[in-house]
């Protein structure tokens, strides 16, 4: 028997039992589209939170800290291993010191393959004098190949720097409403005066007091406001150029800033080359972010990358998405107890036809296939169906919820996201589970015996 | 004469709880190519029995049983199911179309198990509802026929795939005299002009010995008479 034939006869009893077929069709729909449905809120929700880390524009970046430090699991987890590895191999060894994280590491990550530039992160305490208005604050070094990236992807008012050797900084819009009650948008080109300690040759000392070898020189120097920065809600770990006050890189590397705020960094700074508490590393692709860091942390570092923050969001994802994907699938398993007893409803009511079929020759295969594709395209019509019901309640829940949270005074946000493969998928698992919905009955009909089949009239 | 259908010591056997019953209990017969026998006997003596067995819908208890020298006792199901397509054709008392499909599609369906290609079961088709005289009937439904009307189509149908032996189980038994008698000469054409081998199983001594050329009589499941009454022996040498 061809296929085309074996689809026309399928296709036929489907036909002849319309209220039947639909019914069982609706109630595959109803279980595709609570099990699209639910996925697609897993996966919407996931956007939302990765698609946070994503938009910070630091995927491709990795934090480096001298192995003595750094945060999380990272320090810790290395010094667990470095522990075990202790007490197991070579219990008298002492522990080596940590690798410094100064200008000679820089070029040892330079040197790395996929690095695409390598810089210190440096911020300095300063003091911001503006008409009345006072206050320390830290300001930080911010490259100029960040622009465009995480927070500086919109600047609010003004612009991004535009090089690295204009005495030019940028403010955030929150210590803009602390400094002044200008309009901040007139704020944009007017300077501000930035006071702070500097480290100086001892010849060169004039004020201050003297540390050591070192001699701390207070420096006051006018800078000009060139953009208003605004931080959106939201977890946003492209936080790291985030400050009240930002200024070019070079600037601050200029003033031969030590690293006040970490003091080990600090002592080894004054004894030789200049140390710095974190360096930040920026992968040419994506995909090498993870591959980077690890190289890194070979090389004797703590690394620390959205990646890693990411990894374990994205478990805790799988797993929701998967309590969800139960949850929908009860719909679709009782759906495919519908199927099973539509389809054995209909081989009673048609085993007199099939004692005739066998009779002018049909073969046990060619039953089974008949009513193997007959539940199939009760999979594939209710697949499809339900897809686009999943996908359109989906919108109205969406729809519902944004209107509520807005009310509350929160953000809209797309709660449920359906990606082609669920799309997919769902028609997918909707014709596999027919399928194995309609493997007992097709096999049942198979086994008919033609002589009972044809004995009662 | 080739014998086409041989039966050597055929057994049925049916056990019901502690008993058996034996619906056929040794049955030995031959069958040549292009024979019109009719198979009688009383109600329950085996007819359908044997006719089931040699379309292959069934298997005996012992025995063997050829048809074109194959052994049908030995089949695979798969191989049963070939020989129904290709060997035989079965005509029912009770017509069995499938009342959900017009006549044309059944009496094109055998070729789909087939696997004949549309165009050429449709030509086919067009052919087998002339043979039977059937031509304006062919898009109507099983259940907007008559009686007679239908067994033509049954008839037109056990001949879609061209094969050597019709087997008829009481074809008439549902129809008045005049349109039994009508089927009947068709089925004696069939056997006359194209050489079907035809096994008429039926009740009706008398009008049976109008159209046979020999007669098998089952009693209690043995052969009671094998012989020849033939009323017309021109038939059967093609
Ligand atoms: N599946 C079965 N189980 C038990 N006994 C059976 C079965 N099929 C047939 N028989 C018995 O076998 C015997 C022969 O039955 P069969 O149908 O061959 O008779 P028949 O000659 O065709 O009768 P009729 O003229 O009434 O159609 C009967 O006694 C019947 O009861
Ligand atoms: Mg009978």
């Amino acid at each position: 028997m061809i296929f085309p034939d074996v689809f026309q006869l399928s296709l036929r009893n489907l036909r002849e039992a319309k209220l039947r077929t639909s019914l069982t069709t609706l109630g595959v729909s109803i279980g595709i589209a609570s099990l699209v449905g639910m996925v697609s809120l897993g996966v919407g929700l996931q956007e939302l939170t990765v698609g946070q880390f994503k938009k910070s524009g630091l995927f491709d970046t990795i934090t480096v800290f001298s192995a003595g430090q750094g945060f999380g699991r990272n320090a810790r987890a290395r010094g667990a291993r470095r522990n075990s590895t202790a007490s197991t191999n070579d219990p008298a060894r002492p522990e080596k010191p940590p690798e410094p994280l100064d200008d000679k590491a820089i070029e040892k990550i330079q040197a790395l393959p996929n690095v695409k530039e390598v810089y210190p992160n440096l911020r300095m305490p300063v003091e911001v004098k503006y008409e009345n208005f006072s206050e320390f604050v830290t300001a930080v070094g911010v490259p100029l190949s960040s622009r465009g990236e995480g927070v500086f992807q919109k600047i609010t008012y003004g612009s991004f720097l535009k090089n690295e050797t204009e005495e030019a900084c940028m403010l955030s819009l929150d210590f803009v409403h602390n400094m002044t009650s200008e309009d901040p948008k007139n704020l944009v080109g007017k300077e501000i005066t930035l006071s702070y300690a500097t480290a100086a040759d001892l010849a060169g000392a004039v004020m201050g007091g003297s540390l050591g070898q070192m001699t701390i020189q207070r420096t006051e120097k006018k800078y000009s406001i060139v953009g208003i920065v605004e931080r959106e809600p939201g977890p946003n770990f492209g936080g790291g150029f985030f400050s009240s006050i930002m200024v070019p890189l070079k600037k601050i590397q200029e003033a031969g800033f030590q690293d006040f705020t970490n003091p080990q960094a600090f002592l080894r700074g004054l004894s030789n080359k200049p140390s710095y508490s974190a360096v930040t590393v920026k992968v040419k692709h994506l995909q090498d972010t993870e591959d980077v860091e690890k190289k890194v942390k070979d090389l004797g570092f703590n690394a620390f990358s959205i990646n890693d923050a990411l990894q374990g969001a994205k478990k805790a994802f799988i797993i929701l998405d998967i309590l969800l994907g139960l949850v929908g699938s009860i719909a679709l398993a009782v759906a495919s107890l519908g199927i099973v007893n539509t389809m054995v409803m209909s081989i009673l009511e048609r085993t007199r036809e099939i004692g005739v079929m066998k009779a002018i020759g049909a073969g046990d295969g060619d039953i089974r296939k008949i009513f193997f594709v007959e539940a199939s395209l009760i999979g594939v019509l209710g697949g499809a169906i339900g897809v686009v019901l999943g996908w359109t309640v989906d919108k109205i829940i969406n729809f519902g919820a944004n209107i509520y949270i807005q009310r509350q005074g929160g953000f809209p946000a797309q709660m449920f996201f359906t990606p082609w493969w669920l799309v997919a998928g769902g028609i997918g698992f909707s014709i596999l589970v027919s399928l194995i919905a309609g493997s007992y009955p097709a096999s049942r009909a198979a086994r008919v015996d033609p002589i009972k089949a044809l004995r009662h009239d | 004469m080739t014998a086409i259908v041989e039966s050597v010591d055929l057994k049925r056997h049916y056990p019901m709880g502690h008993s058996m019953v034996r619906a056929l209990d040794g049955v030995s017969f031959t069958i040549q190519a292009g024979e019109f026998v009719g198979l009688l006997g009383t109600s329950g003596s085996g007819k359908s029995t044997l006719l089931n067995l040699i379309a292959g819908l069934d298997r005996p208890t012992s025995g063997t049983l050829k048809i074109f020298d194959q052994q049908l006792d030995q089949m695979s199901r798969e191989a049963l199911s070939q020989h129904r397509r290709k060997n035989v054709g079965m005509i029912f008392q009770s017509f069995n179309l499938i009342p959900t499909m017009t006549a044309f599609e059944n009496v094109t369906l055998p070729m789909m198990f087939s696997g004949v290609p549309r165009p050429e079961r449709e030509r086919r088709g067009v052919e087998l509802f002339e043979s039977v005289g059937l031509r304006d009937r062919q898009l109507h439904r099983p259940a907007e026929l008559s009686g007679g009307e239908q067994q033509r189509v049954a008839i037109a149908r056990a001949l879609a795939n061209s094969p050597a032996v019709l087997l008829a189980d009481e074809p008439t038994g549902n129809l008045d005299s005049m349109t039994a008698r009508e089927i009947l000469e068709i089925l004696k054409q069939l056997n006359e002009r194209e050489g079907k081998t035809i096994l008429w199983v039926t009740h009706d001594t008398e009008m049976a010995s109008k159209y046979i050329q020999r007669s098998i009589r089952l009693r209690d499941g043995k052969i009671a008479d094998n012989g020849i009454s033939s009323s017309s022996p021109s038939g059967g040498i093609a």
